[in-house]
């Protein structure tokens, strides 16, 4: 029952959609309909990038254009029919978008615009200067295409677009449900985390590149079909900022959003061409504006100041709207004053605004989401995978002669570290000696000047962090790196990605591979947030939890990963003394399943109390090592503590 | 020989333009993080204000550069207070690149608007007859533009090195925070360095004005190869810039002359993907170490 519910929409949407040329004669509007859901498909893409890895890409326009010529080309040089144009654009510009995503992978924000605004650029010049290939500024003409024998007819093509529509939100719909939507939002929250939960920033960048650009690719080969001619000037920069808006507008991380920002941009420009109508509909979005405003003001959600520019700008682009003659020819201003308005007013797009001023006037308080429960919780699970008693007391870690330099700086001179099997070993030093520094070199994030780190008597040095995570190192950080935006039950799943092997064939069909390894993470993950006592907090924000939740949060994270060896750093840090009484109770516990620990610490007292061996270090050297009680005794550490 | 030294004289000229604009990304980039994107359309923006102060107004060329100077002021510190700082506030990178593009859409939908949609051209100060000098023939405006191009970021570079005002902008550069708690209005030095950026974009503009023609549509790709430039050498490298620039421009001409003038505009796009792809910071730049 409750699934035949959340399917209510897609089935009205179907229903529409197949009624919409039945009873709509004029072809005009079934073609401003189909365009519309064109758009949808490559905003679908764009939301990838934008909403769920968090860059900016003005490329899109550019890879739209690449899909379009695709079949533009496959069509009118080779007379390819419709079945074998559309898997060829999509792969073609996800290629592309595999080549675009190179550069675009060592850069962020404004860096990563530009890299994908030149993208885009080079993509239009090339298209307009390889007439060859392209016919150039001429353009390509194509028919609508065949259906067992006969030329489609509009209304036959619009019911083509709409099924794909349907099949990508569908298939879009599950990648970022599943483990890879995952994947790109923790690369947005924190792409350091991200790396050492063994989850490549690296590769799933590249990954959320091709998917996206196969998604603009497929939308550009459905638009060369529904305009049956392309030329190169569709596809410039104005219409990667379009698409841009867009997103921003419809709203992040939503499909319903995309289809909104679609019909906006679509219906849009078409409004901007009739001055009359303009000018009703901004009177109505002034008036609307002002009433919500009002409302709002009197349910006192808002202040005056708050409201003050928005409203003014709508009722000043109303009055605007009545002092023009021709509204053709500051279209792009108009338009570059709606981005101004949303960029700053509607930052969470139309859905998200309509989202919390429901729950606003209506005095709900934000469900959240999720379908998880602290009762289906299955205590049976094996939530830490027991790395037993083999060879206690071994040697699993050697860091020999260790030297990092950053300038003239030695934050690391010379330290030899040994960590036995199955030990917690302690990094003590005062603030700046070099601890937090160890810990970056072990899992990658820094690569030592010289001297060499073996876990397992394999070297670590020059392997990147989501390897070293992989082959069994985990951490938490000092300064608490979670994937904010994400759930307490979430943060841990990136933890298990680990265990997934299924590929996105698996995931589009939802194939029982898949299905298995997503219910056992949930259940695992159920078992470990239980195990730090979160279970309650499961569908909570990870940045709405207070602070030492979030660092069990942390430990609960990294020991999904399954690791052999466990870093804390700082752990007990702006902990209460009774959260501090449950994290030694933690600590021991996973001690006893086998797990070595390396722990960063300035709380004496739970250093002493659960350490076995204690190093301690200052200005980047090593000056005493031993047992807790022995160090504590040190001359040398004693004097580094408290100086003179 | 002949053609090498022509390509070259050119690609100087066309480079030194490409530098200056850069040099206007680097002031805002240092003092806030920031860049405008639509730094392209302050150089069109001043150089169409040029034509009207020239040819309705009746002014002289040389008098007519600081009334430039002075409205691209006024265009920069427009920019940063519309577009700029409520991002800043909100912490918005979006923001910022979302604010600064839709400006830069607006104001050359606002110069098509005022002054029409075809190039114009601009009555050149200087005589148009090429000298000839090492076998190339080289116009007087393409020296003019190299020297006022150095002249202007050396100008720049006095100014923050010398004086009091120009240390309070070094300092907000290197620490915003530090700067704030030493009693510098650090967000009036983020004001006046895009001022100060969109004044040498508008000078950029009146420079280059009479080697090409004036319209609306001038603007967008200069300031995306300066920001090529930028990359190329280094956001925060004023040599790196010249040299990026100079690189840019020559490469840019020899494609015109030995391709076609279509595929000007790819070499410096690629070159700017690729420095990006294997060094971030810049041919000249120094790689930040990050914190974890």
């Amino acid at each position: 029952m409750m699934k035949l519910k959340s399917h209510l929409p897609l089935l009205a949407a179907i229903v529409g959609l197949i009624g919409l040329p039945l009873f709509v004669e004029n072809p005009y509007y079934i073609h401003l309909a189909e365009t519309i859901l064109i758009y949808t498909i490559l905003l679908f893409g764009l939301d990838i990038v934008v909403g769920y890895v968090g860059q900016v890409s003005l490329g899109h326009a550019g890879l739209f254009g690449i899909g379009s010529y695709t079949a533009g080309i496959l069509f009118f040089h080779l007379g390819w029919p419709v079945w074998a144009t559309i898997p060829a654009s999509i792969i073609v510009t996800a290629i592309f978008g595999g080549i675009l995503a190179l550069p675009a992978l060592k850069v962020i924000g404004p860096y990563l615009a530009m890299v994908t605004l030149a993208f885009g650029t080079i993509a239009q010049i090339l298209i307009n200067e390889m007439s060859w290939l392209t016919e150039g500024p001429l353009g390509i003409k194509l028919t609508l295409p065949e259906l067992m024998g006969t030329t489609m007819t509009a209304s036959e093509y619009f019911w083509l677009v709409a099924a794909i529509t349907i099949l990508a939100l569908i298939v879009v719909d599950r990648f970022v449900k599943s483990q890879m939507g995952r994947a790109f939002e923790a690369l947005r929250d924190s792409p350091v985390a991200c790396d050492c939960m063994g989850v490549s920033v690296y590769r799933f960048k590249v990954i959320a590149f091709v998917i996206s650009a196969g998604f603009a690719g497929l939308a550009g080969c459905l638009y060369a079909y529904s305009e049956q001619y392309i030329s190169p000037n569709t596809y410039n920069n104005e219409l990667a900022v379009l698409f841009l808006l867009a997103i921003i507008m419809g709203g992040r991380k939503s499909r319903l959003g995309a289809a909104i920002g679609a019909a906006i941009i679509v219906l849009l420009p078409k409004l901007l061409d009739d001055i009359n109508l303009f000018r009703i509909v901004a009177s109505i979005i002034a008036i609307v504006v002002t009433l919500g405003a009002v409302l709002a003001l009197s349910k006192k959600i808002t202040t005056p100041k708050r409201v003050a520019i928005p409203v003014a700008g709508v009722v000043g682009l109303a009055a605007f709207s009545f002092w023009l003659n021709s509204i053709a020819d500051w279209r792009l201003s108009i338009f570059g004053f709606m981005i101004l308005l949303v960029v700053y007013y509607l930052q969470n797009g139309i859905v998200g605004f309509a989202k919390t001023f429901y729950l606003a006037i209506t005095g709900k308080t934000k469900t959240t989401v999720g379908e998880a429960t602290a009762e289906n919780t299955d205590s049976s699970v094996d939530f830490i995978s027991a790395v037993g008693n083999k060879n206690t007391g071994a040697e699993l870690l050697k860091v020999e002669s260790v030297l990092m330099q950053f300038g003239g700086l030695k934050a690391l001179n010379n330290v030899d570290l040994s960590i036995k099997r199955g030990t917690i070993h302690g990094l003590i030093g005062p603030n700046g000696s070099g601890k937090s520094t160890m810990m970056n070199v072990l899992t990658g994030i820094y690569i030592p000047t010289a001297g060499n780190v073996l876990y397992a008597d394999e070297s670590v040095v020059g392997k990147t962090s989501s390897e070293i995570a992989l082959s069994g190192i985990a951490r938490t950080f000092q300064n608490v790196q979670l994937f904010g935006e994400m759930t307490a039950l979430q943060n841990i799943l990136v933890g298990l990605h680990h265990t997934f092997k299924s590929n996105m064939l698996d995931i589009a069909l939802h194939l029982p591979r898949y299905l298995r390894e997503e219910r056992d993470a949930r259940n695992r993950a159920m078992a470990l947030l239980k195990f730090v006592g979160l279970e309650d907090l499961a569908n909570e924000e990870a940045r709405n939890l207070p602070y030492g939740k979030q660092r069990l949060l942390e430990i609960a994270r990294a020991l999904a990963l399954d690791p052999e060896l466990l870093l804390l750093d700082e752990p007990a840090a702006g902990l209460t003394a009774p959260d501090i009484k449950e994290l030694l109770r933690i600590i021991r516990k996973i001690r006893d399943n086998g797990i070595t620990f390396i722990l960063i610490e300035h709380h004496m007292d739970v250093v002493m109390s659960v350490c076995d061996t204690v190093s301690v270090l200052d200005f980047g050297q090593k000056i005493a090592e031993g047992k807790p009680a022995e160090v504590q005794a040190d001359e040398k550490v004693i004097h580094a503590y408290l100086g003179a | 020989m002949d053609m090498l030294a022509q390509i070259l004289s050119s690609g100087i000229a066309v480079g030194m333009i490409y530098a200056v604009i850069a040099f206007g990304f680097q002031l805002t980039f240092a003092t806030s993080g920031t860049l405008n994107f639509g730094q392209g359309e302050a150089l069109m923006l001043g150089a169409l204000v040029g034509l009207t102060c020239v040819d309705t107004l009746g002014m002289n060329y040389w008098a007519m550069i600081p009334v430039v100077c002075l409205f691209g002021m006024l265009q920069g510190s427009f920019v940063e207070l519309i577009g700029v700082r409520p991002a800043i506030k909100i912490k918005s990178e979006f923001g910022w690149i979302m604010s600064t593009i839709a400006l830069g859409i607006i104001f050359k939908n606002v110069a098509e608007n005022v002054w029409g949609r075809d190039a114009l051209p601009f009555p050149p100060p200087l005589p148009m007859e090429p000298m000839s000098f090492l076998g190339a023939n080289i116009l007087p405006m393409e020296i003019l533009v190299v020297v006022g191009a150095l002249v202007m970021m050396l100008l720049v570079e006095f100014f923050n090195r010398k004086t009091i005002y120009g240390k309070a902008v070094v300092a907000t550069a290197n620490d915003r925070d530090a700067a704030g708690l030493m009693g510098i209005n650090t967000s009036m030095v983020i004001t006046f360095s895009y001022a100060l950026s969109s004044l040498t974009a508008a000078f950029a503009g009146v420079l280059i004005a009479p080697l090409t023609l004036t319209g609306a549509t001038m603007g967008g790709a200069l300031g995306l190869k300066a920001f090529a430039v930028a990359i190329i050498g280094g956001l925060s490298s004023g040599m790196g810039i010249i040299v990026g620039g100079l690189i840019l421009g020559i490469v840019e001409t020899a494609t015109g002359f030995y391709f076609s003038t279509g595929y000007k505009d790819v070499p410096g796009l690629i070159l700017l993907l690729l420095v990006l792809a294997y060094k971030p910071s810049g041919l000249f730049g120094k790689s930040a170490i990050k914190k974890v």
